[in-house]
């Protein structure tokens, strides 16, 4: 009750605070800024030394007093010094960091690599620290296992250390991206980046596909050597005489294969548990990679969005921007984005009419409406199209060229009709990407379902791994050849002057392709194992053509793009491509099996390689019935409702914790006020004008109070030269000139100078505190 | 540039490895890159002190609003004018290894000017009008709003200007500052 009516009160207060304009409050509590600077700094609050935030402040603070100095003082070696004396002091309060051990060296020099100092001032701290602490350590003994754990950690670290050097050495398309960056800003360096990525994971599928599958299937084919005729359009179609090679899934070996030597290789085994756990592991790592950007990206700075101007400001400036154009380009889009946001402020108080908002609201939902019309027209357009008996002789090849024009036409579509919508810029990108994939991941599903259930007979897994094949081939030609062309002439054009915009590198779109081609690899490697090395030398050429297109033919973008969250989403992306595709393919597994060909052709089921090839569950009823009652429905219904549960909870946690967060905000902003009277009040009373005399018995000699009273007041304090015309002066030089005249009308002008002054006070200062408070 | 490796023995590189968020080869490779700037010199000497005029001509330096200021934060004189480590150390912060939190310490003694420790009405005047480019400016009055609204959004106590714990909250609760704040070797 007490609490309610507590808040209540504060949130009076605030309302209070807050319809007063802010200027006038601003000009308020900017009253004697510099010297009260002085007094804040006595606060205990400044003065904890067991907060790392405050140690690292104080040295600046001391830093920035220091540089004053150095102009007029002859000595700043000394002062360089006394400053090292300083953070040594402080960082020996902390216990855990002067132990002597291996653990806590460790701990000294990551304290000290992230000192916000040179590397002159980092290298006397550590002598000094190292000094100090073989004068504290007591020499005992260490316990075996201790030491056993040191070893261990330094041979970790040891290895860390290494395995970056020899990333940095390998790095590839380092100065290329560089490069890149320079003239485009880093969001598509991002893009590049994601490309690198991509073509990473690709290359690592690629050596292992290679070497557990594909290489015991040569030397199985050594052993038979027959020939067959291929001809030009065999290698478009992947039909003809490629069908049965090593490039699809049907031509895979079903039994042991034994070569010279005594031992065998079971390829069913082989082919089933390098692509299940390839498929698995990968899963893993981006389920990882999304989480972990998404918590960076979008939890972690949830709370942010409330900073639109603060982060224009701060963070608006790409730093790896090196070219003059870049430059120029960024400045203008920073000044389009202050006029945009400033107007966008101005039209927030008209607000905007419950009509029109329902108009934008109609209008979104008919256009998605329209699109997912569209989107299930194209699949039902081309589910009749499959189905078509077509006296066409390579109608196969017709079918995936019709499908690529489709896939590269409708994102465009998607990207002008998400223009007619209402959405801000960024979630309009969203959704467009959201549909493109809709579509994508829709076709290739469409694609598997048709193939397993119309062709259940003959070998209907080739016949998905050859169109995917296809697939990615038409793509190549689209994205490698007919797309650059197409920018480079636009280029061409622009440079001629015949046109009045360059093309921009268009981020959205060329992400797009990328997660085409990985989705549909998720799809094909299953029974196209050579896909992976398809697609990964697709994307090695994608690299060089699109930084050809890039830097040759493209401008930077006009609008600044904010990398850091699309980057999330793609990986989304992708990630949610690998589980449709594990969605599909399990669900396909459970089911059917092609009796006429590929591995698993001995088996009833594809997961039988599992139950009845490894674990044998036909002989142990056992181990069957626990497997049979784990996979029940009810069983599983209970781990969702428990999963439920839990994310329920955290929820109401967050949502509790949030409104935590706001009521600490209001708090600081009262204290802070508090502050501000008080100190005013202490200004009052100084100076003899306060009307109502204080009760004397509250300020004992440990009343912050009568400290700041004592030691910045007292004229005859030793050690502590408070000079306030000096400290005002300076400190106020760099304000607008209002302010500087109301500091000089203020009362710390009218002190008489007190001779000899040391405008070191400052540290001086806070060290006699410190001491004597020890 | 082959010579490169013997101007540094292993205790000085183990040692700048200590001290930076650097392995030895980014040590070395930031030395070629500084040795670029200034050959003769810094063939001469592997720590010359190269003038600030010298340092401004690093590409990303170069078209950088903020350029004087990262060289007088960075500098151990304080002048602008830096040495190889002051250059290293300027990497170091600016590198993708170095965490938030020093990124956020140097770009707060970038960003306040007067060097007050607080990043004041003038400072952040300062700040907008160098980002703006010569040929678009903002009228006062537009700059007096973005302050203002700045001011609104993260002056948390209400003293007219953010203390670098504001300014920490802004730059944690950012997710773009990274990006933004990197000049890779």
């Amino acid at each position: 009750m007490f609490k309610l009516q507590d808040s209540a009160k504060m949130d009076e207060d605030i309302e209070e605070v807050e319809t007063r304009p802010a200027s006038s409050r601003r000009s308020v509590t900017l009253r004697n800024n510099a010297a009260r600077q002085v007094a804040v700094n006595f606060m205990p609050s400044r003065q904890l030394p067991y907060n790392t935030l405050r140690l690292r402040r104080n040295n600046s603070e001391h830093n920035a007093l220091l540089e004053e100095v150095a102009a007029d003082d002859a000595d700043a070696p000394d002062n360089a010094e006394k400053q090292a004396d300083i953070i040594v002091r402080e960082m020996e309060q902390h216990k855990r960091l002067m132990e002597d051990d291996p653990e806590a060296e460790e701990l000294r020099r990551e304290a000290l690599r992230d000192l916000p100092q040179g590397l002159t001032m980092k290298r006397n701290v550590r002598a000094k620290l190292s000094a100090s602490v073989s004068l504290r350590s007591k020499g005992r003994p260490i316990s075996l296992w201790k030491r056993m754990k040191y070893r261990a950690g330094f041979a970790w670290k040891r290895v860390r250390d290494q395995l970056r050097e020899v990333i940095f050495s390998f790095e590839f398309w380092y100065e290329p991206i560089r490069r890149i960056e320079g003239h485009f800003g880093s969001a598509v360096g991002s893009y590049f980046y994601f490309l690198r990525w991509l073509f990473a994971l690709d290359l690592f599928l690629t050596i292992l596909v290679v070497a557990f599958v594909v290489i015991p299937q040569i030397l199985h084919d050594d052993e038979k050597k027959e020939t067959v005729q291929m001809t030009a359009l065999d290698f478009i179609t992947g039909m003809g005489g490629l069908t049965d090679s090593l490039l699809f899934y049907g031509h895979y070996h079903d039994g042991d294969i034994s070569t010279n030597s005594l031992l065998n290789y079971n390829m069913p085994f082989a082919y089933f548990f390098t692509m299940v756990c390839l498929y698995l592991m990968f899963f893993g790592v981006l389920c990882y990679r999304t989480a972990y950007s998404y918590r960076l990206n979008f939890i972690e700075t949830s709370g942010g969005l409330s900073h639109v101007f603060a982060n224009k400001v701060f963070c608006g400036w790409d730093f790896g921007v090196v070219t003059q154009e870049a430059a120029r380009l960024n400045a203008n889009s920073l000044y389009n984005e202050f006029k945009e946001l400033l107007s966008e402020q101005s039209r927030k108080n008209i607000s905007i009419s419950w009509v029109r908002k329902l108009g934008q609201y109609v209008t979104n939902v008919l256009v998605s409406v329209f699109v997912v019309a569209l989107i299930v027209g194209s699949e039902w357009g081309l589910w009749l199209l499959l189905g078509w008996d077509s006296p066409l002789r390579h109608f196969q090849l017709f079918v995936s060229a019709v499908l690529t024009a489709v896939l590269t036409i409708c994102p465009l579509i998607f990207h002008v009709v998400v223009k007619l919508e209402f959405y801000k810029p960024r979630t309009s990108l969203y959704v467009s990407l959201a549909r493109t994939w809709l579509l994508v991941a829709g076709t290739l599903l469409l694609l598997l379902v048709y193939w397993a259930r119309e062709h259940a007979q003959q070998c209907w897994e080739t016949s998905f791994g050859q169109e995917a094949y296809r697939l990615v081939l038409l793509d190549t030609a689209v994205s490698l050849f007919v797309l650059p062309l197409f920018e480079f002439s636009r280029g061409l054009i622009y440079q001629w002057g015949r046109s009045e915009s360059a093309p921009e590198f268009n981020i959205a779109y060329n992400s797009l392709t990328l997660i085409y081609n990985q989705t549909v690899l998720w799809f094909g490697m299953m029974f196209s194992p050579l896909l992976v090395v398809a697609v990964t030398l697709k994307f090695l050429l994608l690299f060089y053509i699109k930084k050809e297109c890039a830097l040759r033919a493209c401008q930077p973008a006009r609008k600044v793009w904010r990398a850091a969250q699309t980057q999330t989403v793609l990986y989304m992306f992708v990630t949610l491509s690998l589980f449709t595709t594990l969605f599909g393919l399990g669900s396909l597994f459970f089911r059917t099996s092609s009796h006429a060909c590929g591995p698993f052709r001995g088996y009833a089921y594809v997961y039988s390689v599992v139950s009845e090839g490894v674990l044998q569950l036909q002989q142990r009823p056992a181990a069957r019935s626990v497997l049979l009652f784990i996979i029940r429905p009810g069983v599983i219904g209970f781990l969702m409702l428990f999963l439920c549960v839990a994310v329920y909870y955290l929820r109401a946690r967050s949502r509790a914790q949030r409104d935590m967060v706001a009521i600490l905000r209001r708090m600081l902003r009262l204290q802070a006020r508090d502050k501000d009277f008080l100190l005013t009040a202490i200004a009052n009373v100084a100076n003899g004008e306060w009307l109502y005399s204080p009760k004397p018995d509250d300020e004992g000699p440990d009343s912050h109070t009568f400290k700041y009273l004592q030691e910045v007041r007292k004229p005859s304090n030793s050690g502590f030269h408070f000079d306030a015309s000096r400290l005002s002066h300076s400190l106020i030089e760099g304000r607008p000139r209002s302010f500087v005249k109301e500091n000089r009308s203020s009362n710390y002008d009218r002190k008489p100078d007190d001779g000899d002054t040391d405008s070191s006070f400052s540290w001086q200062g806070s060290n006699n505190y410190l001491n004597r408070s020890e | 540039m082959g010579q490169g490796k013997s101007q540094f023995t292993e205790e000085e590189l183990q040692d700048y490895e200590d001290l930076t968020y650097f392995t030895k080869k980014e040590v070395l490779y930031a030395h070629k890159k500084f040795k670029a700037l200034a050959p003769e010199k810094v063939g001469h000497n592997k720590n010359a002190k190269l003038p600030m005029a010298k340092i401004l001509q690093y590409p990303e330096l170069r078209v950088n609003p903020f350029r004087d200021r990262i060289c007088k934060v960075f500098s151990s004189s304080n002048d602008g004018d830096c040495t190889f480590e002051d250059f290293l150390d300027m990497m170091s912060v600016f590198s993708e290894n170095a965490p938030k939190a020093v990124k956020a310490e140097h770009a707060f003694r970038i960003f306040d000017f007067d060097g007050d420790d607080m990043i004041g009405v003038s400072d952040l005047r300062e700040v907008v009008e160098r980002l703006c480019s010569p040929e678009l400016k903002l009228s006062d009055f537009d700059i007096q709003q973005v302050v203002q609204n700045v001011l609104e959004e993260a002056d948390l106590d209400d003293d007219g200007a953010l203390s670098f714990a504001e300014f920490e909250h802004i730059i944690d609760k950012s997710s773009d500052f990274c990006h933004a704040f990197r000049i890779r070797l």
